[in-house]
């Protein structure tokens, strides 16, 4: 039994940046670098091992006092530094280490400040194993915070010839959703208690006995009849604690029965909003999205893998971790804005990949597509659309990592990304063009591969709701219609044909061996979700089940 | 215990056998055709001898395969009589597609790449064949689709194979967003996934708008009107291939989902079906008399079929004449791959004669023509004969019995032109002398084409099936398979007969003459009759070249000229007027703040930890 696994998951990324970064070690950076991924992912695999597939809290929890402040007549705060992995986040935690893998494995294209790069991903990594494991909404938020300055770097510095314009796009647009979940983080730990910490200042418990469900009921019985004084309230940023509303203070903008109304709008569905907004812009939901293509476009492709395959997942986990369960009845209410917005990004993202030359443009709309399936699922508010929504972050994570890998492919052999610019590589490729015909045919949604069970299983969802009209899983299904279309015409003009490139000069080599390794675990992956997709189902089921039982 | 092993292996086996193909491709080129085939015959063998050992036994198999919440999928098949039927057509067929193959395709590069896509495409079909569960249906129903892309563009220098393999894709993909809803609608109808659960006695029949829209699916797959013109162009694949797909298997693939849901819909769906068959079966009909190009008559005749099984509305009669059609369209096919390999064109025009130098191939295109104009001795004459019956006594007992006289009516005329497009392509290219005009060293005869064909043509006689000729209902076949035989009266059968004569009579007036490049001539001699028959031809065919297809590419191009305006508007007007304008706007209202927006990351990095300072140190000092 290996203690404390999960501060591990984020140390061991954390010490290998720092011993990278430092530039004491010049030689086989890249093969340290894999090795300290390698460490993640065995240590990963031991965690699935020992995940229980029954229980439907968090396991492998941790926790440690962190910051606490007494406020005086404000109360206290405390932030703990506590750990916890469940159905949701264990899929996620597992396609981060396997993504920075292939993205690491993949760096051979970075020609210069080899220390800095390898450590500045590594440093990404951890960060992002931190927002999957935080049970701690002011953890969670440091982490996600800390997120943007690695890729900023690693876009600026190793970005395409926009690069500046690229990376301060991507970093005002998700400083911007940053701002929105901090001013509700904020308010919402003043508003809320954290019950448990305030019985053991009230002296309800002793330290040590456990906390029963009457005494929980005692305390928030007694705050609700605001019995308990003003300087006897713990806050916390327990994610658990702000779920629950009945630790609200009656008294405060967040009560439901507050009254507070700014533009028609109650302080929770406020609420709501602004954390759902600073998510989306992290997905990203259209009208929120320009800044992904630009960073994509700019981005090395291995951070392109990595922006696609993982930091866009992390909008969607923010909305079932956070903005749903705080703010169920809010939630369920606008499904159908939230369904008509899924469905949007959907048409809107396939008919702009529709009319792009760009191969990563066409990808990185693709993803906004695709992740329109995402929001559709949620807001199905279902078994069946949540756990197609979770399907599909994870399958659009492997299947992004190998669109964009096949767009590298062209690109680090031409430096040219333009559809225009090629015809009949299959002649010439044919492994290449294999792994691209399956990377194309699985995006497009076909059986047997992992897109299909996600989109199928959203829209299915949405279909059966009850809170939405049929119409918009009927446009996600012209969706995927218009994502055939272009994936096909993308294949057919890169692929198919006789042969033709730009310039004469441009020698097409078929994959190396580094090139085939990644391509051909990624596709085998998605080969396997999508005939045994109940591998995934399993795991996340007890979280769907839970959620929806206590939010419905 | 033992028979579900066998169908696992049935079922595993063309997917690992594609596998194995594959990485044999890499290492030993010669021999992958041979071990292509030997895999090929060894699941001949295992099909015919799962078959046999259910004994006339229905099976029902289920794994779980999807837990979804309180709900479990399972991933289950249902082993009835229709599935056995068509499971033992694909064996049957595909072998002998590929022992065909091994000559057709000697030259070509890719073999490997070839028998991969075939032995897939198996495996695709078969789970079609016998999946219960609906999505997984679906599901197979989709890969099939998939393969069939692969597999007509093969040959993926040539720019019109692409074309026709995008166009098949795509229209049948549309088709499917219809299905998927209907399929959905049929199973919130039924409170079940499987077909064989569903239960039309207790819960009544299906709404008929979920049967027209799973329809509308099937009408995609088996190129029924108005999604009939991708066929035609699919054949731009290999000719064995579209022997496999487009004739016996894949476009039947229709018809058995008609098949499977028969008894869940009422009467309008039934008739909806069997119009849309009929426009089908005429217009192809039509059209096929217009071709010259020998694969060209063949598609369109598929169609022309095909829309002869919708007439038949899922019935017993549907699927005896699946059967049939599958066998001798897969053997015209061959043969037509067979003559083309000896002639080494496609044009009807230069043939002619050949039934001299390849006596074999004439003789069993003769049974084939036979077949499928319905002519006794051959299996064809039973199946059209049990769907006329079916017409015919399902409008004795119906109150929409003026609609059925109608659709036998249609049939008649579709028998007519049905002999008339027959004979004169067999006469085009068996009878008279050669037109051939820079006639090449003839090839010698071939085993491996000469076998699939004449195994074709005996399976296709009717002495196999009933040694009576002109009634199947006392046929041991059909009593295995558990098929109903329908009996027509008979005046029927003289109907029939002069459908025949009409049809000959007609094809040798015009033999020459009917290809479009003479209607004018032809109209010189016509005046006034033949004419109208041209006149209507013809405005099918604008409808379906003119109307149709520019429609569904005009559809496309408004697509895409939307995708390029909404990009544009995406990069100008969200991103540079909403996005930047904001950014100038905050700019412009925040100079004296400029330092802040001096573009430097690290800037805004302290900006936020000095708001969130300044926060707690206000609440510090509030206390104080």
């Amino acid at each position: 039994m290996i203690e404390s696994v999960l501060s591990l998951l984020i140390l061991i990324p954390l010490l290998g940046s720092i011993i990278i970064g430092f530039g004491v070690i010049k030689k086989y950076i890249r093969s340290l670098a894999l090795v300290f991924s390698g460490i993640q992912i065995s240590l990963l695999i031991y965690l699935l091992t020992k995940f229980d597939l029954h229980a439907s809290s968090f396991q492998f929890q941790e926790s440690k006092n962190w910051i606490h402040l007494s406020l005086g007549s404000l109360g206290q705060f405390t932030a703990k530094y506590s750990l916890g992995v469940d159905g949701l986040s264990l899929p996620l935690i597992a396609l981060t280490s396997l993504i920075t893998l292939v993205a690491l494995w993949n760096s051979t294209e970075i020609k210069e400040k080899f220390n800095a790069y390898y450590g500045l991903v590594l440093l990404l990594n951890a960060s992002l194993m931190g927002c999957f494991l935080a049970k701690d909404m002011f953890l969670f938020y440091v982490f996600f915070e800390f997120m943007l300055l690695p890729m900023y770097f690693l876009i600026g510095i190793w970005g395409g010839p926009n690069r500046n314009y690229a990376s301060l796009k991507f970093f005002i647009y998700t400083l911007l959703g940053s701002l929105f979940i901090l001013i509700i983080m904020l308010g919402m730990s003043i508003a809320y208690i954290d019950p448990y910490e305030t019985a053991l200042l009230t002296g309800a418990i002793q330290e040590g006995q456990s906390f029963t469900i009457e005494g929980l009921l005692t305390i928030q019985k007694s705050l609700a009849a605001q019995e308990i004084p003003m300087s006897a309230i713990v806050h916390s940023f327990d994610m658990q604690a702000l779920s629950d509303v009945n630790n609200c203070m009656p008294t405060s903008l967040f009560s439901p029965n507050s009254g507070w109304l700014l533009s028609g709008l109650s302080g929770r569905e406020w609420g709501f909003w602004l954390l759902f907004v600073g998510f989306a812009i992290k997905l990203p939901l259209v009208p929120l999205h320009t800044w992904l293509p630009d960073a994509h476009v700019e981005a090395p492709t291995p951070i392109s893998v990595l922006l696609a395959g993982i930091l866009l997942k992390i909008g969607a986990y923010g909305w079932l971790r956070m903005a749903i369960p705080f703010f169920p009845k809010e939630a369920i209410n606008n499904a159908q804005i939230l369904a008509g917005l899924g469905a949007l990004s959907i048409i809107y993202g396939a008919y702009n990949a529709l009319a792009m030359k760009d191969i990563k443009k066409l990808v990185a709309y693709s993803s906004i597509s695709h992740m329109g399936f995402v929001l559709l699922g949620i807001a199905a508010f279902n078994v069946e659309g949540w756990q197609g929504a979770i399907f599909q972050l994870i399958s659009h994570g492997i299947l992004s990592a190998l669109l964009f890998l096949m767009a590298g492919v062209l690109y680090s052999r031409t430096g040219n990304r333009d559809i225009d610019s090629y015809s009949g590589l299959a002649t010439k490729m044919p492994v290449f063009t294999l792994i691209s015909g399956i990377a194309i045919f699985a995006s497009l949604g076909l059986p047997g591969f992992s897109g299909f069970i996600g989109e199928f299983f959203s829209l299915m969802g949405a279909f059966t709701s009850p809170l939405l009209i049929p119409i918009y899983s009927i446009l996600g299904a012209l969706g995927i219609l218009l994502g055939a279309g272009y994936l096909l015409w993308t294949f057919q003009k890169v692929f198919l044909g006789t042969y033709y490139t730009l310039k004469d000069q441009w020698i097409m080599n078929d994959l190396n061996s580094t090139e085939t390794m990644s391509l051909y675990a990624l596709g085998l992956s998605s080969i396997i979700l999508g005939i045994f997709p109940n591998i995934l189902f399993s795991i996340s089921e007890n979280f769907v089940l839970k959620l929806l039982s206590n939010i419905l | 215990m033992e028979i579900n092993f066998q169908f696992i292996g049935l079922l595993l086996l063309p997917w690992i056998s594609a596998l194995l193909v594959g990485l044999f491709a890499l290492k030993a080129k010669k021999y992958v055709a041979t071990i292509s085939i030997s895999l090929s015959f060894i699941f001949t063998v295992l099909a015919c001898y799962f078959i046999y050992s259910l004994s006339g036994q229905n099976l029902k198999i289920g794994y779980p395969w999807i837990n979804m919440g309180h709900e479990t999928y399972f991933a289950s098949f249902w082993i009835n009589s229709s599935a056995k039927l068509i499971a033992l057509l694909v064996s049957i067929v595909s072998f002998l597609v590929q022992l065909f193959s091994k000559s057709y395709m000697e030259k070509e590069a890719n073999l490997g790449r070839y028998y991969v896509y075939l032995h897939a495409f198996v495996g695709a079909m078969i789970c079609l064949v016998f999946a219960d569960q609906i999505y997984l249906f679906y599901g197979s129903w989709e890969l099939v689709g998939a393969l069939s892309y692969l597999l007509i563009s093969f040959w993926h220098q040539k720019p019109e194979a692409i074309r026709a393999a995008k166009k098949a894709f795509l229209i049948n993909r549309l088709a499917d967003i219809a299905l998927i809803l209907g399929l959905v609608g049929l199973s919130s109808h039924f409170q079940t996934t499987y077909f064989s659960v569903m239960d039309p006695m207790a819960l009544g029949i299906a709404p008929n708008i979920i049967g027209i829209a799973v329809f509308i699916g099937a009408m995609g797959k088996s190129a029924q009107f108005p999604f009939m013109s991708w066929l035609p162009d699919a054949m731009e694949g290999p000719t064995p291939a579209s022997a496999l797909i487009h004739a016996a298997t894949m476009v039947a693939a229709g018809v058995f989902l008609g098949i499977r849901i028969f008894p869940f819909f009422g009467e309008p769906v039934h008739l909806f079906m069997a119009f849309i068959g009929t426009i089908s079966l005429i217009s192809a009909g039509i059209l096929a008399l217009f071709q010259n190009d020998i694969k060209k008559i063949l598609a369109y005749s598929t169609i022309s079929q095909l829309g002869l099984m919708w007439m038949g509305m899922g019935s017993d009669a549907s699927m005896f004449h699946l059967w049939v059609h599958g066998i001798f369209k897969a053997g015209l096919f061959l043969s037509a791959g067979s003559i083309i390999h000896f002639v080494h064109h496609q044009n009807l025009n230069h043939m002619g004669g050949l039934r001299k130098q390849i006596p074999i191939t004439c003789i069993a295109f003769f049974i084939f023509s036979a077949g499928m104009m319905g002519i006794p001795f051959t299996n064809g004459f039973y199946s059209k004969e049990n769907i006329a019956g079916f017409l015919w006594t399902s409008a004795e007992n119906s109150p929409f019995s003026t609609y059925y006289f109608m659709l036998l009516g249609a049939l008649s005329v579709g028998m007519v032109l049905t002999s008339f497009y027959v004979s004169r392509l067999f006469y085009l290219i068996f009878l008279g002398d050669s037109r051939e005009q820079n006639p090449r060293e003839t090839p010698r005869n071939n085993g491996f084409q000469i076998v699939p064909i004449v195994v074709l043509a005996v399976l296709s006689l009717s002495v196999l099936v009933n040694l009576n000729p002109l009634h199947a209902n006392e046929s041991e076949f059909l009593r295995y398979f558990n098929l109903q035989s329908f009996h027509a009266p008979d005046v029927w059968l003289w109907i029939t007969v002069s459908t025949w004569i009409l049809g000959i009579i007609l094809s040798y007036l015009t033999r020459h003459w009917i290809p479009k490049a003479n209607v004018p001539f032809l109209s010189f001699f016509w005046p006034s009759m033949f004419q109208i028959i041209i006149f209507k031809s013809e405005m099918v065919r604008w409808i379906e070249v003119q109307v149709y297809d520019r429609f569904v590419n005009n559809l496309a191009r408004v697509q895409v000229i939307i995708a390029h305006l909404i990009a544009w508007a995406d990069r100008w007007i969200v991103d540079g007027i909403l996005v930047g304008g904001a950014s100038k706007a905050s700019q412009l209202m925040g100079s004296s703040l400029s330092r802040w927006q001096s573009g430097k990351v690290q800037s805004y990095w302290i900006l936020v930890f000095v708001t969130f300072g300044l926060f707690l140190l206000f609440t510090i000092l509030q206390r104080g």
